[in-house]
């Protein structure tokens, strides 16, 4: 259970209500009528903060896809409200100057079309005067590696580049707020590594980011804060780090290099270790752990680890607990 | 306003340029249905009979007919199309907001088929015979006929939002149209006389009937009427289309086909 390689040195800008990209407040969503009335999406609220990635997760049918078309105005609400940079883009159109959205399940690009064409078409339909978005385009295209295939067709594009480029298309209007609905869908390893490094970028760039995926290892490698919905209810929201912090336990697995003395293996079970040959188990008070690890000298240390619980297993003990609560 | 004309008149062209098949065999069949028309019409008269000016009159009413229809289809198919294509929801988070984009579309659109539709009125001309006029001033009342047929599309791009599958009102619509583009009710008496200004496009086809068949000057009171028509129609439109852009968001069905 090893925490994956989370880069601590991207996390968002201070945290201030002068940061606040996206505000919902009590968002509510209900779909048909008498017996096939059912609640997609009930009182969520999310705040996503400048370079902050929010990852979104829920159960299929949970009510992701909802909530991020009322967020991109999509869907109209039926209760709550949704701010993005303090506009409504339920009330103002021009609130979707700040959105940027790839959605899922939709190709989100004109196939007939070559990508610097789709660029310089959908910059001007986010309001982007046209020598302005064709210029930002080409910056774009360089940025994401796709300059050599300019020219070529979108159908003629790899799935991964199409995927690219349907980022870049959503940045070319410079927005405040990304939405990505399973960015990494069906993506051999290379281009889904590529993807979670632009993403990454994107967010040190100061936009916010609200992600869904059912890949919770990329979830947890990209996402500042988690958000978990199931049956249209927020279970669980909080920052990543701390989720997982808190579905850890504190065992430690010491690896050693040689064999410990008799003396040293008596001292160590006496301070409440497992010795196993060169592996030690230890899962009390850390306090202690010095100790421990002052007894093994001076035999060399290989690793010490702390047991983490990684996403998928939080994700799945909270969608299962809230379903035992349910029943 | 100017930039979103041009990017869609752009991708109107690429896509007709990268796939001319399916707008050229458009053509093709457009030609052939009206010279198949033309034909059994010259067998049931006999070979003796003169068209004259029936027949420039006819050959409008089919022109306009096959102009508008495909007008009228525009915006839904292109609803449907992008619904299925995956594109659609894109286009509505634009700043723009919808009906400004799809103006844009429609106009543009416009531009390429008046540039392939003179191509048939040219063909239609030499297979029947007709002679037609194209005065400059027959672009007024064309102009008030595009916006009733706009109107139109934004109410089938309003159904196709709201019901999704629109082939069979479109398939009924095209009957409905012929009637109303090709029957000549400037020349009804009684009621109808007065009762056609209030019918979709017939006051501007009864005046492009005048200008282009029959060497008639234009009547402005005529045309007055006729724009009155074209921007009642349009307006209807547009508002039956913000009504069904709300109820698909309501619905939650904007992207779905």
């Amino acid at each position: 259970m090893q925490l994956a390689n989370r880069p601590t040195a991207e996390r968002p800008a201070a945290v201030t209500p002068d940061n606040i990209v996206l505000a919902t407040q009590g968002l509510t969503k209900t779909y048909g009528r008498g017996k096939q009335r059912f609640e997609a999406v009930r009182q969520v609220s999310l705040t996503l903060h400048r370079g902050e990635v929010l990852a979104f997760l829920g159960p299929n049918g949970a009510g992701k896809t909802t909530t991020i078309k009322m967020i991109a105005g999509l869907v109209r609400p039926d209760r709550g409200q949704v701010t993005i940079a303090g506009e409504d883009p339920h009330r103002h159109a021009r609130a979707l100057r700040n959105i940027g959205a790839v959605l899922e399940g939709n190709r989100n690009l004109y196939w007939r079309l070559t990508p610097e064409e789709n660029l310089e078409y959908f910059g001007v339909l986010r309001q982007v005067p046209r020598k302005v978005a064709h210029r930002r385009g080409l910056e774009l295209l360089d940025r994401f590696e796709l300059l050599d295939k300019r020219d070529t067709p979108v159908q003629k594009l790899s799935r991964g580049m199409q995927q690219k480029l349907a980022i870049a298309v959503a940045l070319i209007h410079n927005p405040q707020l990304l939405l990505l609905d399973e960015p990494t869908l069906g993506l051999d390893v290379e281009a889904g590594e590529t993807v979670k490094a632009l993403v990454r970028q994107i967010a040190q760039e100061g936009r916010a980011i609200l992600l869904t995926t059912h890949q919770l290892d990329v979830a947890e490698e990209l996402s500042d804060r988690v958000a978990i919905i199931r049956r249209g209810q927020i279970i669980a929201e909080q920052s990543t780090e701390s989720l997982l912090q808190e579905f850890s336990n504190s065992t430690y697995q010491i690896e050693i290099e040689g064999t410990l003395s008799p003396a040293q293996q008596h001292q160590v079970s006496q301070l409440g270790a497992i010795v196993d040959g060169s592996h030690i188990t230890y899962a009390d008070d850390h306090h202690q752990l010095y100790a421990l690890l002052a007894a093994l000298q001076p035999l060399p240390i290989v690793s010490v680890q702390r047991d983490r619980a990684d996403l998928t297993q939080v994700f799945l003990k909270l969608v299962k607990d809230t379903q035992d609560a349910d029943s | 306003m100017i930039d979103l004309l041009h990017v869609e008149l752009k991708r109107t062209w690429i896509q007709f340029i990268r796939y001319p098949a399916e707008v050229i065999a458009g053509l093709i069949i457009t030609t052939s249905v009206f010279y198949g028309l033309f034909l059994s019409a010259r067998y049931m008269a006999g070979p003796s009979f003169a068209f004259g000016d029936r027949l420039d009159a006819v050959v409008v009413g089919y022109v306009l007919w096959s102009l508008n229809l495909y007008i009228i289809n525009d915006i839904a198919i292109g609803l449907q199309s992008e619904a299925q294509t995956g594109t659609l929801e894109q286009v509505f988070l634009s700043p723009w907001g919808s009906p400004r984009v799809f103006f844009a579309r429609a106009v543009a659109s416009l531009a390429l088929r008046f540039t392939l539709i003179s191509g048939i009125v040219l063909i239609l001309m030499a297979i029947s015979g007709s002679r037609l006029s194209f005065p400059p001033v027959l672009l007024l009342p064309f102009l008030t006929l595009v916006m009733a047929g706009y109107g139109f599309a934004f109410m089938m791009g309003a159904c196709a939002l709201v019901f999704k599958r629109v082939q069979q009102i479109l398939g009924i619509f095209q009957f409905l149209l012929l009637f109303l583009l090709a029957a000549p009710f400037e020349q009804s008496t009684g009621v109808m006389q007065y009762l056609r200004f209030f019918l979709p496009m017939i006051p501007s086809t009864g005046l492009l009937r005048d200008l282009m068949a029959r060497d008639l000057p234009l009547d402005w009171l005529t045309f007055g009427l006729a724009l009155l028509n074209g921007l009642a129609y349009l307006g209807l439109g547009l508002l039956v289309f913000n009504w069904a852009e709300k109820m698909a968001k309501k619905r939650g069905s904007l992207g779905g086909y």
